[in-house]
């Protein structure tokens, strides 16, 4: 199965190294990490997280006051930089608002508004307070509401919720509606905010760091948590030839629901069907953006995938180290490292590991490495063995 | 079975929803895990979850040290025996 | 957009599976709500099930009626999960958890939290590696839902559709007012690749018209309230063969519209 090549001619990420991209580039070329330990009210303390700063204070435009959230805050603040909505509004000059997309993908979207409602009930009896608004907050499609109508989009749309490859597998649904003749173009991307569900639920499993998270380390003990959002405008290639979606790969381990297959399996299956989607050889990729949580299971099994489709010696990176592990966000925050690798021809190594694990078949890369890749892959992989991986390059690009 | 041993049978089949599976039915020496029981490693980290709301012991599912204490129902009673700091 | 469909599944109070749903839903026998039974997917190893909720137990119920009446191979299949809601039940029980002054978080149960749970349930059911989605879009979740599953059917690659969603519990029942319990299921084929099907349909946006309603009147009310029973009217359509024409709620004003030609 080929994919037409989409244009991805906007694009934005707003993590804890910064809001926009110039912030986000700035940050990973000083080195300078995002994780700081845990800080949040009625949060566990034994862990790091990667915060956005400022969303506690920001507001949202009054007409949208009932959308109120953690979640959508980081929306709006991502929408921010960039100039992402005024692209959008050219595009939608172009084709027409109803013929846009919105795909965006989270796996807890405003979830924070219930945990705190359920904070301020007196008794098990009491309901729930006035102010509390399930629809506009909670609900995994208010962040995919909120963006639409914040954009002016009127085109099809809906919340992709695969837990941690949520934010990948939408680039695969947008492709699939421009194909279908559903849409002409489409937003896609993802936000997920730090709440307490997931910050304790990941504790449960035995799977936090109570330090900054190392990625493919001998010595890795666990993830840490981020929060991030991040948008994309993909259309039509024309003759455009700049950064484009070459291929789409999705898979099911059918394994378990919180371990990945130990042998990569599932990882691996999506990454060759990314491959055949781009109709590209696995020669043809010079770098893997890895999911790598920095789990002793996960980073494994992903290697184990690695050397499965590419052979020994693939360079390949994690930036959980930069960003924490944002979850829904992840697949938008690895799409952005990878964009920023093909646009500014440097592949970002991986933060506070100190040595790749040496039973490793991939060439972990830890430092920053001054390289113009030809074209990227990255991966998402999610609790219930929910596996994406995408390959990014140029259009129109000839070697 | 012991009456410690008996407890916290109940308190596995209650915990994990052991389907068609009483308390009495577990034997104390064979294996929880895989071939015995069946149960994974999520079922490891609720029944470390249950012992020490229940029992005030911790139990770190991917521990070496604590891997024996997984191995039959008698070897985690006595596990909690061993270790318990407050009282059920 | 064509489509064959070749399985229809559904679950609801008074209508567990499609046998008997249809002579329901196609005027033949008169509906009477019963409460659901216990349902135990199939397929599913008893150490995995005893885990599973009930909202996952009616989802993966639902896709498996579907397949049981599969006109052609579906041994591998893609999945669509649709659900506005989810898994209320864990909601309530992580949030009431989280509200203590030192929470401990059911590690199964936060598993569970995922919106993709009956989806990854249903992968390992099935030992099915092929891709899986899951998504959500309100009270549009089922025709969202419908569209996103029809863009992977190619020739050669059948998708099944389930659409689930149920009451959530006190108090989360009062700020998300979903109520009873559907699921239904749909078993989507290229037409080419089709000699039998249950009916052949072609779908469309639409700008707003009045949707379809059913006439028996507590099923409307579930219709209404229940954004996975949003699909009744179709269901209803398939239930009596023939050429129909069914407005479903989609985004907005606007609405799907699908044409259904059963043999």
């Amino acid at each position: 199965m080929l994919m037409q090549p989409l244009a991805i001619t906007a694009w934005t990420l707003t993590s804890a190294l910064g809001a926009g991209r110039a912030a986000t580039l700035a940050s990973l070329q000083a080195r300078r990490g995002g994780l700081r330990p845990c800080d949040l009210p009625h949060s566990p303390r034994d862990c790091w997280i990667g915060r956005v700063p400022g969303l506690e204070t920001l507001g949202l435009p009054e007409a949208y006051a009932a959308f109120d959230c953690r979640n959508n805050r980081l929306a709006e603040l991502t929408l921010s930089r960039d100039d992402f909505p005024a692209a959008c509004a050219r595009a939608a000059a172009r084709y027409g608002a109803a013929a846009i997309g919105v795909f965006l993908g989270t796996s807890t979207s405003g979830i924070a508004q219930t945990e705190r409602a359920y904070r301020e009930r007196q008794t098990a009896a009491s309901s729930l307070p006035p102010w509390y608004d399930y629809r506009h907050t909670h609900d995994l499609y208010s962040l995919t509401r909120y963006v639409r109508a914040r954009l002016g989009l009127a085109g099809p749309a809906l919340s992709v919720s695969t837990a941690c490859s949520s934010s990948a597998k939408v680039f695969a649904t947008a492709a699939r509606h421009i194909e279908a003749g559903l849409c002409r173009a489409a937003v896609v991307g993802g936000v997920d905010s730090l709440c307490l569900m997931t910050l304790y639920g990941f504790r449960s499993l035995q799977l936090v760091s109570p330090k900054p998270c190392r990625p493919a380390d001998p010595k890795r003990d666990g993830i840490s948590l981020g929060e991030a959002g991040g948008f994309a405008l993909l259309e039509p290639c024309g003759g455009n030839i700049g950064l484009a979606l070459l291929g789409c790969g999705e898979s099911s381990d059918a394994y378990h629901m919180s371990a990945p297959h130990p042998g990569g399996g599932g990882a691996a299956r999506a990454m060759r069907q990314a491959l055949l989607d781009a109709a590209l050889a696995p020669g043809e990729i010079d770098w893997v953006h890895l999911h790598g949580t920095a789990t002793p299971a996960n980073d494994l099994a992903e290697d184990r995938a690695l050397e499965s489709v590419f052979g020994p010696g693939m360079a390949a990176s994690s930036t959980k180290g930069w960003t924490g592990h944002t979850l829904g966000a992840a697949g938008i925050v690895s799409f952005a490292m990878a964009a920023l690798a093909l646009e500014e021809g440097f592949l970002p190594g991986t933060l506070n590991t100190r040595r790749p694990d040496p039973t490793f078949s991939s060439e972990i890369l830890l430092e920053n490495r001054p390289v113009v890749p030809r074209r990227v892959m990255l991966n998402a992989l999610g609790f219930g063995g929910n596996n994406a991986s995408l390959v990014l390059g140029h259009a129109g690009r000839i070697d | 079975m012991t009456e410690s041993e008996r407890k916290l049978a109940e308190l596995l089949v209650t915990t994990l929803e052991l389907e068609d599976i009483r308390p009495e039915d577990i034997d104390p020496q064979a294996p929880l895990f895989r071939e015995g029981l069946g149960l994974d490693s999520i079922d490891a980290l609720e029944i470390a979850l249950a012992v020490s709301q229940h029992y005030g012991v911790q139990l770190k599912a991917d521990d070496t040290a604590n891997r024996e204490a997984f191995a039959s129902l008698a070897a985690l009673a006595q596990f909690i025996s061993t270790h318990r700091t407050t009282a059920a | 957009m064509d489509l064959a469909i070749g399985g229809i599944g559904c679950i609801a109070p008074g209508l567990v599976g499609w046998a008997e749903a249809r002579p329901i839903l196609g005027g033949d026998l008169s509906y009477a709500s019963t409460p659901l039974p216990r349902l135990v997917p199939k397929d599913l190893a008893p150490n995995e099930r005893r885990r599973l909720g009930q909202i996952t137990r009616l989802a993966l119920s639902a896709g498996q009626d579907a397949l049981a009446q599969a006109v052609t191979d579906a041994s591998s299949l893609a999945t669509v999960f649709t659900s506005a809601s989810g898994d209320g039940e864990i909601i309530h029980s992580v949030c009431r958890e989280l509200a203590r002054p030192t929470p401990a978080l059911s590690p199964t149960k936060f598993h569970h939290s995922v919106h993709n749970a009956p989806a990854g349930y249903w992968a390992i059911a099935r030992q099915d590696h092929a891709p899986s989605t899951s998504v959500s879009a309100h009270d549009a979740s089922f025709a969202a839902g419908l569209l996103e599953a029809t863009t992977q059917v190619k020739s050669g690659h059948a998708v099944l559709l389930v659409a689930y969603d149920r009451a959530d519990p006190f108090p989360l029942s009062l700020a998300c007012p979903i109520i009873g319990s559907f699921a239904c299921a749909l078993l989507l084929y290229h037409p080419a690749t089709v000699t039998a099907a249950e009916a052949m349909i072609t779908l469309a946006i639409g700008p707003a018209e009045p949707e379809t309603r059913l006439d028996i009147p507590e099923l409307e009310i579930l219709r209404r309230n229940n954004p996975a029973a949003r699909a009744l009217p179709w269901l209803a359509a398939l239930a009596r063969g023939g050429k129909t024409r069914t407005v479903l709620p989609y985004l907005d004003d606007r609405t799907l519209i699908i044409q259904t030609r059963s043999g």
